[in-house]
């Protein structure tokens, strides 16, 4: 016989109270003095002895009704045989959850992982259903809920290491949402993985997997795993006798077991396949060092870098990639009144020309000979208080700005309400006013910069740059108010500088002079960054970035842009041609040429190698370095029962997962049988026997 | 009236004295006459000389007609000695209604006391329990340390009757009345050695067994441990089922005492807690009365 709820037969313990209540503290619950017992002793014993029997008749009588009330609550069922019960349990939906972050290359624990699942595959019963799924910090499912161990072998036959760190959650959700759609009662999942504490993040825990799910993990970790790795890699660049240099420095992680010994390897820096400095070193358990190499100079045009340590049990952190790309400059076209250079672009020109992260090409021309050839390759105009702006320029300056070049327009003395025609008007954000005389008050200030906007970022931060010192005797303001668009206000709330966005480029409107002749901006140390940052907003201008995590999607036309500088075009006006993208598993990728831009996702480790479709071996070509996600080169493991109980229901955790299986079935026995109804008619059927029988006993007593 | 002999209101009465004279003034409307004889100015009979009579009393007159020595007796109102004995045992702390059966015994032994007095008796008291606890022989003048006595009164050792009342009737050498107040939980012929030493030395002997009305009845319901308060002994009881046979063992027992006491000619009353002492005052002048004509 077995239980449906056993914890109710605790209730029969209860019955020790009465009769504890009964037999002892009942006679000696109260002392009652008396002069003698000479009396009471004479009384022959057996009589009180007779009469406590037949109390003891009745407390039977209700020590039973109260048992069979506790067995009826424990919902007892006669089971059936084992092979029987194992047929009403029913077919299983089985997933199978398998890691395959890169930490999975550490020895041989994927293989232990297929091993493992194959295995179990085996062991599945005709009707079961199984799929796999594959997770690191995305999930994937490789074969649809199926019988088949056929197929299913071969899918976990093919599962690859991936280049991605571990997260649980995408897994569990994945898993979740099979089991979900599953029309079989029971449910298994089967974790296989080596459990990294990276991978269970707090929000994994909102992850509940069905209830009834039996949750049971398989844990490839091991409390002894070693591993070295390149945890980072900083580049410093800088120019020596007209040449670019590079100094790289790395840093390496060691993890091992606390009481290991300290170990000797040897990290080294390669430049285009050529191996240039290797340097030794001696890492003690835990601890982490930083490798510096001595500068060298960098070849022209672009090199792939790589630094690496030699190889230990987890090859794939030992090594990261990066790709130097020659310096690139942003070109400026300064447009002024007339062909003389004024001082009006004094201040702004030798600003420019200090630049090196990016460079400022800074180009000068008189307003009335701009022509379209001149805004080619130029990544931003500036104009410099002109005092007249004809629909002819500003019909070309409108249509650079809509094609993604950055227009900053300068007002001063020179430009006036009447300076710009009816066809510059949408490069404003309003009209333009009159100019305010703020000379009287010993000049205005700065009050309000937006630090959210680019322009101003960098000066956040405490002491990066104080706009307080500068003081503004004119400005010009507009004649309607501004709301949208101000990155920068005086302190009476007219609009010192203003973005607007026109198509893909924008136009920033800044209402003083560059000069000293409004202002002494011009003089604050503020000046020169701010400058650089106006002009890099104006352009759009991101860096390129030396590398690349895997798992990032990289916009092509939008680097090609920014490394290749206008073989792609601007980035943004679509592309006339098709890009071959060679990954470093040699796997080619083909980019169609489109108006959309193009994004590839980096799913692997190492240099991708971006050119123009048909070119030859000579046409230019970019590469795209590729390195891991770092944080999964610690491996230490997590408990998987703590992962097992923050996923799983309290009652379906994995020690009762045997339980769990069976749990629908039983129910639907201990259904069918219902003894415990018969248990408790029996109950009252012995409460009311006692009544009456204590009744009649009472009165006959009296 | 009745409100000053119910033992309820007058165990409110811290005074024993008080309490013993209130009884008794209320009881008593005139002084009785003394059946006892003494010496008066009232003849009462002749008898002959007795060796140790006083030669003062012979009537010299009688003994010239008849030759023979006869002592003239007068109707005395009393001289005869009172002596009390009070058992102050355990068992007579026991009181289910307030009042102990020890609280009864002194009020009814402090009203003898006090009513004696009157009756000029020379009064002595025992408080014994297995032995003697405390002895004043007789006398006129011993009212107040009776009283004294008997407020001092109170209940240490289990009881033993033999013992101290056969020492009793060797201290005893002039006969009186000897009153016994006790709960007598003893086997009645137990009880019955006990006191013949007394009656044996001339003694009239009247015994008050005092229970509480709890020990007649039985009353209890619950079932319960049941201490024994002479030995300390607990003892289970379910009272639903014993108390019959204990009322029929209780009534058994009085009756046997009755029974035997009264063969003995001696005076037996049973008294519960709750019966009024003039009740008990009643009976003593009844059975004096019957002792002195039986004489």
């Amino acid at each position: 016989m077995s239980f449906l709820a056993p914890a109710f037969l605790l209730g029969a313990l209860a019955l020790a109270v009465p009769i504890i209540i009964h037999l002892t503290h009942r006679e000696k619950k109260d002392v009652v003095p008396f002069p003698s017992l000479m009396f009471l002793r004479k009384i022959p014993y057996r009589s009180v002895r007779r009469q406590r029997l037949r109390h003891l008749f009745l407390f039977a009588l209700r020590c039973l009704a109260l048992l069979l009330v506790a067995l009826a609550f424990a919902r007892p069922f006669f089971e059936s045989s084992r092979a029987s019960a194992a047929s009403a349990l029913g077919p299983r939906e089985v997933v199978f959850l398998i890691d395959h972050s890169y930490s999975m290359g550490y020895e041989d624990r994927l293989s232990r992982a297929k091993a493992e699942v194959e295995g179990r595959i085996q062991s599945l019963g005709g009707e079961d259903l199984a799929s796999v799924v594959v997770f690191s910090d995305r999930a994937e499912i490789l074969n649809p809920p199926t019988s088949d161990k056929a197929t299913l072998g071969d899918a976990v036959a093919g599962i690859q290491l991936s280049a991605r760190a571990t997260g649980f959650g995408p897994g569990l959700k994945l898993a979740k949402r099979i089991l979900d759609e599953s029309e079989l009662s029971r449910k298994e999942v089967v974790l296989v993985s080596d459990f990294q504490r990276l991978g269970f993040e707090d929000e994994d825990d909102d992850v509940w997997l069905p209830a009834g799910t039996a949750l049971t993990p398989v844990d490839l970790s091991s409390a002894e795993a070693e591993n070295l790795a390149l945890t980072s890699v900083s580049l410093e660049r800088d120019e020596a006798s007209g040449r670019e240099r590079l100094t790289a420095a790395a840093r390496v992680t060691r993890k091992a077991p606390a009481d290991g010994s300290p170990i000797a390897s040897s990290i080294s820096l390669e430049i285009d396949g050529r191996s240039l400095q290797t340097k030794p070193f001696e890492l003690a358990p835990n601890t982490s060092a930083t490798i510096g190499f001595d500068p060298v100079t960098m070849p022209a045009g672009e090199a792939r870098g790589t630094i690496r340590i030699e190889e230990d049990a987890l090859p794939q952190d030992n090594v990261y990639h990066f790709v130097l790309s020659p310096g690139q400059a942003l070109s400026v076209l300064n447009l002024e009144e007339g062909a003389r250079r004024t001082r009006r672009s004094f201040y702004l020109e030798r600003a420019l020309e200090i630049g090196d992260r990016p460079s400022f090409r800074i180009g000068s021309k008189a307003l009335s000979q701009l022509r379209p050839a001149d805004l080619a390759g130029t990544d931003v105009v500036i104009l410099n208080d002109v005092p007249s702006l004809s629909a002819g320029p500003a019909g070309l300056l409108s249509e650079f700005v809509k094609n993604g070049g950055g227009l900053v327009v300068v007002l001063g003395e020179a430009s006036s309400r009447s300076s710009f025609a009816e066809g510059a008007s949408e490069l404003f954000p309003a009209a333009l006013g009159g100019v305010v005389d703020r000379a009287r008050d010993w000049g205005g200030t700065l009050s309000y910069l937006d630090y959210g906007s680019p322009v101003f970022e960098v000066f956040n931060a405490p002491h990066s740059g104080d706009f307080s010192g500068a003081k503004f005797f004119r400005y010009r303001a507009f004649d309607s108010a501004v709301s949208e668009g101000v990155l920068a206000r005086y302190d009476d709330g007219v609009p010192a500088l203003v973005e607007r966005r026109l198509g893909s480029g924008r136009v920033l409107v800044w209402t003083s002079t560059l000069d000293t002749f409004w202002n002494d901006l011009a003089r604050q140390p503020v000046f020169l960054p701010f400058m650089h940052q106006l002009v890099k907003h104006a352009a759009s201008y991101a860096e390129a970035s030396s590398w690349h995590t895997v798992g990032e999607v990289l916009d092509v036309d939008r680097y090609l842009a920014m490394v290749l500088e206008g073989e792609s075009g601007d980035g943004a006006s679509g592309r006339s041609f098709d890009l071959v993208v060679t990954a470093p598993s040699s796997r080619k990728i083909i980019l169609p040429r489109t108006d959309e831009r193009a994004l590839l996702p980096l799913e692997e480790q190492g240099f991708y190698d971006i050119r123009r479709a048909g070119a030859g071996g000579g046409a230019s070509s970019s590469s795209v370095a590729v390195n891991l996600d770092t944080a999964e080169s610690d491996l230490s493991p997590l408990d998987p029962e703590e992962l097992v109980a923050s996923v799983t229901f309290r009652e379906t955790t994995e020690a009762g997962a045997v339980g769990s299986e069976a749990s629908d079935s039983r129910e639907a026995q201990e259904g069918r049988q219902g003894y415990w109804w018969f248990l408790l008619a029996g109950a009252l059927l012995l409460l009311a026997t006692e009544t009456f029988l204590s009744n009649r006993l009472s009165m006959a007593a009296r | 009236m009745f409100r000053f002999v119910d033992p309820h209101v007058l165990a409110r009465i811290s005074n024993l004295s008080l309490l013993a004279r209130s009884v008794v003034e209320g009881f008593i409307s005139g002084l009785h006459r003394s059946t006892y004889l003494g010496r008066s100015v009232d003849f009462a009979e002749h008898r002959a000389y007795m060796p140790g009579d006083d030669i003062r009393r012979i009537d010299w007159r009688l003994f010239a007609r008849t030759d023979r020595f006869y002592v003239k007796e007068f109707e005395a109102d009393t001289n005869t000695s009172f002596t009390l004995l009070l058992d102050v045992s355990r068992s007579m702390s026991f009181g289910s209604e307030g009042l102990t059966k020890l609280d009864y015994a002194r009020f009814l032994a402090a009203s003898l006391a006090v009513f004696s007095q009157k009756q000029r008796d020379r009064i002595g008291i025992v408080t014994f329990d297995e032995d003697i606890v405390e002895f004043v022989p007789p006398s006129a003048k011993h009212l107040e340390i009776v009283l004294h006595t008997i407020d001092r009164a109170t209940t240490q050792k289990p009881s033993d009757y033999r013992r101290p009342l056969l020492k009793v009737a060797e201290a005893i050498h002039r006969r009186g009345i000897v009153v016994l107040i006790s709960d007598l939980y003893d086997e009645p012929e137990s009880i019955l050695d006990a006191v013949k030493g007394l009656r044996y030395k001339g003694n009239d002997l009247i015994v008050f067994h005092v229970l509480d009305p709890a020990e007649l009845r039985f009353p209890y319901v619950e079932a319960a441990s049941y201490q024994d308060l002479e030995t300390g002994e607990a003892f289970p009881v379910i009272p639903d089922y014993l108390r019959d046979e204990y009322r029929n063992l209780v009534q058994e027992h009085v009756r046997k005492l009755t029974r035997s006491l009264g063969d003995n000619q001696i005076d037996y009353s049973l008294l519960d807690t709750s019966t009024p002492l003039d009740y008990a005052l009643f009976h003593y002048l009844a059975s004096r009365e019957r002792l002195t004509r039986t004489r």
